[in-house]
């Protein structure tokens, strides 16, 4: 997202997601698209069956990847080397579209001229794909009428996931992909409402609607709105700082909503450790989750069936939802919890409705100002929306007017991941998601026609490292990094080049994390998921 | 037409010849099924109409059936399409549903629908309101037994490759009531993982339904990887059609061929 926003402005899906079908190429890095989000699957396959064309890079084949006009595996972490390769061959080739760069971007020079000494050669030598291959890719791409970039969380989960945004933005800017309906930029976001947590800035930076706490003009407005006299305008922690200053001790107490670090966070065992040492640990929750187990307090919320309100989808599109039915047991949805706890440490909250909040959030965020509960029966409305009046917006940049003004090229070059295999860690190791499970799987573990598809974890790996290690499908392997080790099944598949082996992390048991590099993107603080290094042996 | 529709259910909530009344509503900006009770306001009842006439359509036979099971001794009224009419038959063929407990209000699908679907029936036998419309000729099925068998099997085996594995099309059919699943059945269909076994998995529900399917077209519509599974179908009712005379749910009392023992039926 942040990678994003220096780019254009804004961090969101530049496209909405029916836009996919009308895409001459559609661009996929990163993202197992069929698997994690199949409802944009669907707008591909139409796509597909439109006459467009699909171009599909991950280092693990994927279900999508069989439809694909050409399928690429490249190596772990040289996104940007692969990326900065196409867009040497577009340069090569003159491909790339003037009117646009010289109209709406800047720093153009500086980009290109950080490209010069950058060869394909050099971009198939670190990615392991063909010079060949690097060319369709670009030409498939930059000779396209309208084409889109899909990403998910194979490009952001890098010590150089924020790199990777921007050569992805180089690309669609330098080819003018981007600002016009059925091409952009589009970044997948997973939960439902996970675009809509970061538009009401839960984040350490922002206030809603990406408005930064470090400008007087916004703090302002809501020490104005909230009735006190000032707001801090220090950018808070992210999750990583957070479990460091409690090693530190200057995190005292910590208040998790929604969230499962011990199954979902690099290095595990640090985790536990952390959560274990914080003097106060307060996990809201639906179900009782292994962070939860650890917390003093645990504070029981609602599902979405239990609640009103609104989420925010992946494509910035508000929707409602409604309580169907009342909450369980003791449990309440988030916002009067969170009202309840303010009042008794003295500062009053009196909503009485998630719509009165909702109103609220209108009143001091311009891209949601147009946007009410009345307006929101049907299929909802998306973001920006500053007025009454204003129909929301399904593309953004629209005609190459750019959120910030005009977009902005970056110089970026390749660097390694964190950690790179050795000796004694010989194989690069890389996580993601499986199959009818969301996440550190707590909800869908206790869905019981999902917990019946995948019961438990497993590790990918290929036919070849299968036979040296001399173990077969479903052995047990003992799998270790610098950091951890596990026990795991294996399953024996081609999607995995030799020398790779793939993790689904939804497993608590055999918790992938516990070996994950916690490294981190140094803007984005996002850890480096998608890349470590580790040993196997038959266990 | 809804006029009437609405009268009649009026009609059958306030004499008390039925409990309920499964019918849509339009709420929120969105059509949903709904059990209008007596007493109940029927100004938000709608028959699907949202972009298209009759193009927002649910399971209602399936709403009905879960009604049904909870309360055995009440009769419930239920709106019904010609498919969704087909469907009572089938369920009370499969005893499922019982007649005597069940009032259906049928109207016929507009032109464009039944053209839509290729539907053979558009109308129920039992039309409370609106006009009908004849059946149409199956082309699709037409135009895909005329590629050869190469082209076939390819465009199937794509097809179905795209299948994300959902459940959708069984979820949502109005005619799958099992408790054991076939498409459950480890020794039939590899549970987990993407993508599913392919043709197996779709073939093990087309054969399944042979003798059920009523054409509605829901599973296809649910599909969220647009896989035609409708022509599918259509094919396997063909088949049945051509080999023992017999079309689900077409006559009400007629039992499958698929449930008797014995020699072939007379054509």
């Amino acid at each position: 997202m942040a990678g994003l926003a220096a780019a254009f402005g804004s961090g969101a899906m530049t496209n909405a997601v029916s836009e996919l079908e009308l895409s001459d190429t559609i661009f996929i890095i990163g993202s197992n698209t069929a698997t994690s989000h199949p409802l944009v699957a669907t707008r591909i396959f139409r796509a597909i069956e439109n006459g467009g064309k699909v171009i599909v890079a991950d280092p693990r084949k994927n279900q999508i990847a069989d439809f694909a006009e050409l399928y690429i595996q490249h190596n772990l972490g040289t996104d940007v080397a692969l990326l900065n390769g196409m867009m040497r061959v577009i340069l090569d080739k003159n491909l790339q579209d003037d009117t646009f760069i010289a109209e709406n971007t800047e720093a153009f020079q500086a980009f290109k001229d950080a490209l010069d000494d950058f060869s394909v050669e050099e971009a198939s030598q670190i990615t392991g794909v063909s010079v060949a291959d690097i060319e369709t890719l670009a030409t498939l791409y930059a000779e396209a009428g309208s084409a889109s970039i899909v990403y998910c969380m194979g490009i952001t989960q890098h010590t150089t996931g924020v790199d990777n945004v921007k050569s992805l933005a180089n690309l669609a800017m330098l080819t003018g992909n981007i600002g016009k309906l059925g091409s952009g930029v589009n970044p997948l976001r997973g939960q439902n409402n996970v675009q809509g947590a970061c538009d009401m800035g839960a984040l350490p930076n922002v206030y809603t609607g990406y408005q930064p706490v470090t400008l007087g003009p916004a703090n302002k407005k809501f020490a104005q709105a909230w009735g006190v006299d000032e707001l801090p305008s220090n950018i808070g922690l992210t999750l990583p700082e957070m479990l460091s200053g409690i090693e530190k001790d200057e995190v005292k107490a910590l208040w998790i909503m929604g969230e499962n670090p011990v199954v979902s966070d690099p290095d595990a065992n640090h985790v536990v450790k952390a959560l274990e040492k914080v003097e106060l640990l307060i996990v809201q929750d639906i179900f009782l989750t292994p962070t939860a187990k650890l917390a003093d307090v645990v504070l029981p919320g609602t599902s979405f069936a239990e609640k009103d309100g609104t989420f925010a989808n992946t494509e910035r599109r508000v929707t409602r939802v409604r309580k169907a039915v009342d909450p369980v047991g003791d449990s309440k949805p988030d916002w009067e919890i969170i009202q309840d706890i303010s009042n008794r440490f003295g500062f009053e909250m009196t909503y009485t409705s998630p719509q009165e909040i909702f109103d609220e959030i209108a009143s001091l965020t311009p891209s949601y100002a147009g946007i009410s509960y009345d307006r929101l029966e049907g299929p909802g409305l998306q973001w920006p929306c500053p007025t009454k009046e204003h129909p929301g917006t399904p593309f953004l940049h629209k005609d190459g007017k750019f959120t910030r003004g005009k977009g902005l090229f970056h110089a970026i070059g390749h660097k390694p991941p964190n950690e790179v295999v050795d000796d004694e860690y010989p194989f690069w190791m890389t996580t993601g998601r499986v199959y009818a499970h969301y996440h550190t799987g707590t909800m869908t573990r206790n869905s019981e026609s999902l917990d019946f598809e995948v019961r438990e974890g497993f590790l990918e790996m290929n036919p070849a490292d299968a036979k040296t290690l001399d173990v077969c499908d479903g052995s047990q392997v003992k799998m270790a990094s610098r950091r951890g080790e596990i026990l795991t099944k294996i399953m024996i598949t081609e999607r995995v080049s030799p020398g790779l082996v793939f993790m689904p992390f939804h497993f608590e048991e055999a918790n992938v994390n516990k070996l994950t590099n916690p490294a981190f993107d140094p803007i984005a603080k996002i850890p480096e998921f998608k890349v470590c290094a580790v040993k196997l042996e038959k266990a | 037409m809804i006029d009437r529709v609405k009268e009649k259910i009026n009609e059958l909530l306030s004499e008390g010849s039925v409990k309920g009344v499964v019918a849509l509503v339009t709420a929120n900006g969105h059509v949903a099924p709904c059990l209008f009770q007596k007493g109940d306001d029927l100004d938000t009842l709608c028959l699907g109409d949202t972009e298209k006439s009759g193009d927002a359509r649910y399971p209602l036979n399936r709403v009905l059936c879960t009604i049904a099971r909870q309360y055995p001794d009440d009769v419930f009224g239920v709106l019904v399409r010609g498919c969704d009419e087909r469907g009572l038959y089938g369920l009370y063929r499969l005893n499922q549903l019982e007649p005597d407990k069940v009032v259906p209000i049928g109207i016929p699908c507009p032109e464009s629908l039944a053209q839509a679907c290729e539907c053979k029936k558009p109308y129920p036998d039992d039309i409370v309101a609106g006009e009908k419309f004849e059946g149409i000729s199956q082309q699709g099925v037409e135009d895909m037994d005329n590629k050869d068998l190469s082209t076939r099997f390819s465009f199937w085996m794509d097809q179905f490759s795209k299948c994300v594995k959902c459940y959708g099309c069984r979820n949502i059919c109005p005619m799958c009531f099992c408790r054991e699943c076939s498409l459950e059945c480890e020794d039939l269909v590899s549970k987990g993982d993407l993508p599913v076994d392919i043709p197996v998995f779709h073939l093990t529900r087309a054969m399944h339904m042979a003798d059920r399917c009523i054409d509605c077209g829901l599973c296809e519509e649910a599909c969220p990887s647009d896989i035609p599974l409708r022509l599918l179908y259509k094919k396997t009712a063909e088949i049945m059609n051509t080999e023992f005379g017999f079309t689900s749910g077409i006559n009400k009392n007629e039992k499958s061929p698929l449930s008797l023992m014995g020699p072939a039926p007379e054509k």
